[in-house]
């Protein structure tokens, strides 16, 4: 068991990024996008299509350049790096695999492309799941070839899992099915996880890291637990006070009756939080629903050039 | 050996499910000392939740001296927490089903009983005594 | 990275493979008739007898052998279709080798899959592009080979092999045509990144740059020879020299072209009828002898576009993701 300890995890940087930036012409797919993932997690990358989820990964795996910042993969740079290629295992968007050739084929292929591969681990997670060795994968189910793809990364031995939306167009029992597979090979490996997703249900028990994009800027990063003790739901009296309550850093999202506030607050760690105000605990789903959704407002009233 | 189950519209954390659910083998006599928890790969895999979250909740097991974890081989159950004897519930068991009787008979409907139960025992709380955070 | 090239390939492998000897079933049957004929007819041997030289005298022997040459020309017309069919294969080639190279790859996102395991984009780039052109090289030059000989004699007996359509299928030429077509695949699936446009820009650009160097450089690439003879004199230019004539005419004495596209005589002194004195039959040509050097330009330009092509193409390869 290599799992690092929720408190006590040591902090390598699986992945790393400054100010890191990826224009399309003159659309910024993702920008100033500083972060970093300790190794040992699982996180989530979160936010809407077109967030920028996958120009993130594909900088992560070199397959991209930035035009601005860095990114660092284990403290190195992926782009043209075999040696920190051999590191990350990648699963892109839809699983693309070579439909005409058999899990068999795939796996004896991952064999001739990299120095370190466990050809009997992908092998016995294959048979263990009922895939068939010798079908093409093109003729395989949505949920199996994503298996394969999924046996082939982990079969690279990766420090450092990167997953782009692989259970997004599964059916649920395929969905499940991944998920335990991933959390099964995360518990015997100790691997770092991203993995990418434009729903948080999904992801909300395996996952211990949170990254939020949208509209190509990170809104939100840390770990879950943190997050969820640093934030509150404010429920009080309506308040015409535009300041921030006693004890509260800052107002992610604020909504209002006319008789009532609900506030979603960041707390400050060390002050009490005014008593006028009655407190409850956030869900993880309120707290990436609240960032997305302010982000979505201040994108917005940009394009209609309103100031606040 | 046990098997977890999550509640999936429980507002409680995954970690402390589980706390609760050894708790409740351990009460009932399901677990006794000695037995060894499932692995915590076999618990992140069919719960399909992070290994870290099992991990948290044997921890919190050990701090609690209800369990030991054995490098290499895995997490013992070391205390219980069935009443000295579990042959008492059923003599408990009796006066409260004679209880609830009287309550019936003085017209209280099931959410009146539950109401009057759990305020009893919030009143009755006594802060020097070990909570049970079930 | 061998291995899996061939893995992906295997397929094309086959077919090609079938195509060839689909090819070969008809071309060795009908090109060992066709030598057969050649020898037996006696044609071979009375253009042996006409030598290389540039003028000959007009003979009866002469006279006969050109008769022969039309005769087996007029046997198997037919068959120099068949040169047409030849001229376009490099491009099938290209087509079918070169345009899906890249363009398949990122069509079914798999650039995705084998750029991220352990090999770099420029390592796995320089094998798929080399075992390509490698399997392209040979069979280019079977290809060349095959059609040298089978064509042989039919372009011998006819206007040589520095004419049209039959310069284009022997040599060495083929090989470059061959591997442009390829490397022009390559580079159009970096561009477009789907099979179909890809193979449809190839097929377009392979013929636009292939008219191109036919029509306009091709002839530029040495300075062409002139030929004057009377009308008087018995020497005629020799039919077996395989020359590639660009022009011919008759010019009077100041030097003027008087007619077009005909020669005049031999005719007895003291003149010919009708035509002023001190004009003189003119020809600009390629002599045929320049066959090898005409190739070894030609190719020489292809092999370049094929390099700078390939070259274009992993520089392109960098910015896919």
């Amino acid at each position: 068991m290599t799992t690092n300890d929720q408190g006590a995890h040591t902090m390598e940087l699986a992945l790393e990024t400054g100010a890191l930036g990826k224009r399309y012409g003159r659309a910024w797919a993702l920008r100033d996008c500083s972060l970093h993932l300790p190794a040992g997690r699982v996180a989530a990358l979160v936010g809407p299509n077109g967030a920028g989820k996958t120009t993130l990964l594909h900088l992560a795996v070199g397959l991209l350049r930035p035009d601005a910042g860095q990114v660092r993969v284990f403290g190195r740079d992926p782009r043209d790096d075999t040696s920190v290629l051999a590191e990350i295992g990648f699963v892109a968007q839809d699983t693309p695999l070579y439909r005409d050739f058999t899990a068999v084929d795939l796996i004896r292929m991952g064999g001739k492309l990299n120095r370190r591969w466990d050809a009997p681990l992908a092998r016995d997670r294959l048979a263990s799941l009922g895939i068939p060795p010798d079908r093409p994968v093109g003729r395989l189910s949505g949920g199996q070839r994503a298996q394969v793809a999924l046996a082939l990364a982990l079969a690279k031995r990766p420090r450092l899992l990167l997953l782009d939306e692989p259970i997004a167009s599964l059916d649920p029992l395929a969905r499940r099915e991944f998920m335990q597979a991933l959390m099964g090979a995360v518990a015997e490996s100790g691997t770092t996880v991203l993995l990418s997703s434009h729903l948080l249900a999904d992801l909300e028990r395996a996952c211990d890291y949170l990254i939020v994009l949208q509209t190509a800027r990170v809104q939100l990063v840390g770990a879950v637990d943190d997050l969820l003790a640093q934030h509150r739901t404010l429920v009080g009296p309506r308040s015409t006070d535009t300041g921030t309550p006693r004890g509260v850093v800052s107002v992610v999202r604020a909504r209002h009756t006319d008789r009532q506030s609900t506030l979603l607050v960041r707390r400050d760690d060390d002050a009490v939080i005014d008593p006028a105000w009655i407190e409850h605990d956030v869900t993880l789903e309120d707290l990436v629903l609240a960032y997305l959704a302010e982000a979505d407002t201040r994108a917005t009233r940009t394009a209609w050039e309103v100031t606040a | 050996m046990i098997e977890f189950v999550l509640d999936g519209r429980s507002r409680v954390a995954t970690y402390m499910q589980l706390v609760v659910q050894v708790k409740q083998a351990l009460r009932v006599g399901l677990l006794r000392p000695g037995d060894r928890l499932p692995r915590v790969r076999e618990v992140a895999q069919t719960l399909a939740i992070n290994p870290n979250t099992v991990l948290k909740a044997y921890r919190e097991l050990e701090l609690e001296g209800l369990a030991e974890g054995r490098p290499g081989v895995g997490t013992f159950v070391v205390e219980t927490l069935a009443a000295p004897s579990l042959a008492g519930h059923a003599e408990l068991r009796e006066g409260l089903v004679a209880w609830l009787r009287r309550a019936r008979a003085a017209g209280l409907g099931h959410e009146d009983i539950a109401a009057l139960i759990d305020t009893t025992m919030r009143a009755g709380q006594d802060p020097s005594l070990p909570q049970d955070v079930s | 990275m061998i291995w899996l090239t061939w893995r992906q390939h295997r397929k094309q492998a086959l077919f090609t493979l079938i195509a060839l000897a689909v090819v070969a079933a008809v071309m060795v049957p009908t090109g060992l008739a066709m030598h057969h004929r050649y020898e037996r007819s006696g044609l071979a041997a009375c253009l042996a007898d006409l030598g290389d030289a540039q003028m000959i005298r007009q003979s009866e022997a002469a006279v006969h052998c050109q008769a022969l040459s039309h005769q087996f020309q007029q046997q198997y017309s037919d068959l120099a279709f068949v040169a047409i069919l030849f001229v376009i294969l490099p491009v099938f080639v290209g087509l079918f080798f070169g345009a899906p190279l890249v363009a398949r790859e990122v069509e079914q996102g798999t650039h995705r899959l084998v750029w991220t395991q352990s090999v770099s984009r420029r390592r796995w780039a320089l094998t798929k592009f080399g075992l390509v052109g490698g399997v392209t090289v040979v069979l280019a030059v079977l290809y060349a080979v095959g059609v040298s000989w089978w064509f042989g004699p039919l372009v011998t007996a006819s206007s040589g092999r520095m004419g049209y359509l039959s310069f284009d299928v022997q040599g060495v030429a083929p090989v470059g045509y061959t591997l442009f077509a390829v490397a022009l695949g390559v580079f159009a699936g970096t561009l477009w990144r789907k099979v179909l446009p890809a193979m449809g820009a190839a097929l377009v650009g392979f013929a636009a740059v292939r008219l191109t160097v036919e029509t306009l450089a091709r002839p530029r690439y040495m300075s062409p020879k002139t030929l004057t003879f009377s009308p008087q004199s018995v020497l005629r230019p020799n039919p077996a020299t395989g020359d590639w004539v660009y022009g011919q005419g008759v010019r009077d004495a100041a030097g003027h072209l008087v007619a077009s596209g005909a020669q005049i005589g031999p005719c007895a002194p003291p003149g010919c009828g009708g035509v002023a004195a001190g004009s003189y039959n003119w020809q600009l040509y390629q002599p045929g002898s320049r066959f090898w050097e005409f190739q070894a330009i030609e190719t020489g330009i292809f092999l370049a576009l094929t390099v700078l092509l390939v070259a274009l193409a992993i520089r392109r390869l960098r910015d896919i993701a």
